[in-house]
């Protein structure tokens, strides 16, 4: 079965994927930073005793950890970024489905996240995430005020306890002088807010930016999704715009930059993550102009091999080492090569 | 770094109130002003600034630890580490701490009323449904194929039903009032250009010259980069 990031999906040319993340705690148990142990092993027998065991595999963390999921949960983007997922398995529970774009985690930082993730735009993450929600909520005595709301440990969360996260490809509109300050201000009349998905580092030119919501209280979901349905078509715009001036303008340049970049992720022996994405900022770039039907280079290879490299795991004392570039090399080309 | 009240980047000056790091711009209007003043200006005058520092100090101890020894009788949380770590304990911290977290939630999301759905029941997608309903391709391991293209079919046929119907019922004119009505209250900057030509025309067809005259406006700055 294949990865969620690894079908096609719509406006994959600039989003990357959509999710949705719904969070919920659970009435009669301290929030997870002041649980106790005793607490926490109820609260995961409670969760599981009501998951979908025909829906979801996994289970206690410590269970997926020693069935050697870790790696599969990176990559699917379920444990974050830096695996802090895992921390503490024995306090946590896992839940996911065959592709891994639906998961259900309890005892992070707050008692139950859901979280549904589909390739490219697809608003439809939230429905869902509601109806895993709309389950639990039915099952469990769930913690809500009619005042605030659902009721989280964070109150960046209380409300609906909704997170809409568009992940974006938009080398154009970073390359553009002026471009990302102009989005940033144009997010911020949605009151929704843009990151680059790495401030410092390797990826921090990667060209790969989060557009999140911000507001979960005073605000219905609907609205919510509106703003971001109105807000992604915007920047998917903006993005291809530039990227037409870029090939317009400069085709010589760009179609040398093309060229090369392919011949990198194609035939290089070894790759560091920076490389990498540089490479794939160009492809991007230039895809949709070039006329010499040469190379074989679908958005959805590009795609994976974004999310890949974006979200591996970095195993401490890896870094960048000759294997991990050897290994980063290897699947990149079987990715281009159309192997998986 | 990041102001944690109007998010603007910190480059050069942090001001950090209970660990939480806010512009110069922000402490003022929180009300830190008076501690905000350069060493020129607090021994500008001679022999003053001691008593002014003292009192100044006395004034910190005061803000940063008056009310932060404030706990929560069921799980022990104590104020200050919730204004530091913007994180509660339980669900009882609500009530404890419920002017603080009030005022955190208008200062992060300028609301503190819910305005979501009900537990155990799905949301109202009115606004996004309406134009395009979005099915996700994610799937759960229970759910049956047969059932699935079943649903499908159901789906299928019921549209094609509603479709004659819509034509028959539907009063296009009252549809068009309608939008226009919604978009002369709606806020202009949350429309996308394309939504801005498309409503443009619906207000020349129904000759409302004046929203489309303003709607042109709007597009128009926004193509000369106003």
């Amino acid at each position: 079965m294949k990865m969620w990031y690894e079908r096609e999906g719509a406006d994959e040319d600039v989003v990357l994927s959509t999710k949705a993340c719904l969070v919920r705690n659970v009435k009669g148990y301290n929030f997870p930073s002041k649980m106790d142990e005793k607490d926490a092993k109820s609260l995961l027998a409670k969760v599981d005793s009501v998951m979908d065991k025909n829906a979801f595999s996994g289970g206690l963390a410590t269970d997926v950890v020693n069935k050697g999921e870790a790696e599969a949960l990176m990559k699917a983007q379920i444990s974050g970024r830096d695996g802090s997922l895992l921390y503490s398995p024995d306090k946590k529970a896992i839940y996911y489905n065959e592709d891994y774009g639906l998961s259900v985690a309890v005892g992070n930082s707050e008692h139950i996240t859901i979280k549904a993730q589909a390739p490219g735009h697809d608003i439809g993450v939230y429905r869902v995430a509601e109806k895993v929600a709309v389950d639990l909520e039915k099952k469990l005595d769930i913690a809500y005020s009619e005042k605030h709301g659902f009721l989280t440990s964070s109150v960046k969360l209380t409300g609906t306890g909704l997170r809409i996260l568009y992940t974006v490809a938009i080398p154009a509109i970073a390359k553009t002088e002026g471009g990302i300050a102009a989005l940033r201000q144009r997010v911020g009349q949605y009151e929704w807010n843009i990151y680059p998905f790495a401030d410092q580092g390797e990826l921090n030119e990667s060209g790969v930016y989060i557009i999140a919501s911000v507001s979960t209280l005073g605000v219905s979901e609907d609205e919510t999704l509106e703003r971001g349905e109105m807000l992604i078509r915007d920047v998917i715009k903006a993005e291809r715009a530039c990227r037409e001036q870029f090939a317009t303008k400069k085709k010589t340049q760009m179609k040398d930059l093309y060229g090369r970049a392919y011949g990198l992720l194609r035939f290089a022996t070894l790759m560091s993550r920076r490389e990498a994405l540089d490479a794939v900022c160009w492809l991007r770039l230039y895809r949709d102009y070039d006329d010499s039907s040469e190379f074989e280079c679908k958005w959805k290879m590009l795609n994976t091999i974004t999310q890949e490299v974006c979200w591996e795991q970095q195993r401490r004392g890896e870094i960048n080492t000759q294997t991990s570039q050897k290994k980063r090399a290897e699947r990149i080309r079987k990715i281009l090569k159309g192997v998986d | 770094m990041r102001c944690e009240r109007c998010g603007v980047e910190l480059t050069n000056k942090i001001i950090k109130i209970n660990d939480v790091p806010y512009c110069e711009n922000c402490a003022r209007i929180m009300g830190y002003g008076k501690f905000l003043r350069s060493p020129e200006e607090m021994l500008g005058s001679a022999f003053s600034p001691f008593d002014e520092i003292a009192s100044s100090i006395m004034q910190m101890n005061e803000l940063d630890f008056g009310n932060s020894a404030l706990s929560c009788p069921k799980c022990g949380m104590m104020l200050r580490d919730f204004e530091r770590k913007g994180r509660l304990g339980c669900i009882e911290c609500y009530n404890t701490f419920n002017d603080y977290i009030v005022k955190e939630m208008f200062k992060q999301q300028g609301e503190s009323t819910y305005g979501g759905r009900m537990p155990g029941q799905t949301a109202e997608l009115n606004n996004i449904e309406k134009d395009a309903k979005p099915e996700s391709k994610i799937e759960a391991k229970s759910d049956a194929p047969d059932e699935k293209a079943s649903e499908k079919e159901e789906a299928k046929e019921g549209a094609s039903e509603a479709e004659p119907q819509k034509e028959e019922t539907g009063d296009l004119k009252t549809l068009a009032l309608e939008k226009l009505a919604k978009l002369e209250k709606a806020d202009l900057g949350m429309l996308s250009d394309e939504d801005l030509q498309t409503a443009i025309k619906l207000a020349a067809d129904n000759e409302d010259y004046i929203l489309a005259s303003k709607l042109r406006d709007e597009l128009k700055g926004r193509k000369e980069g106003n």
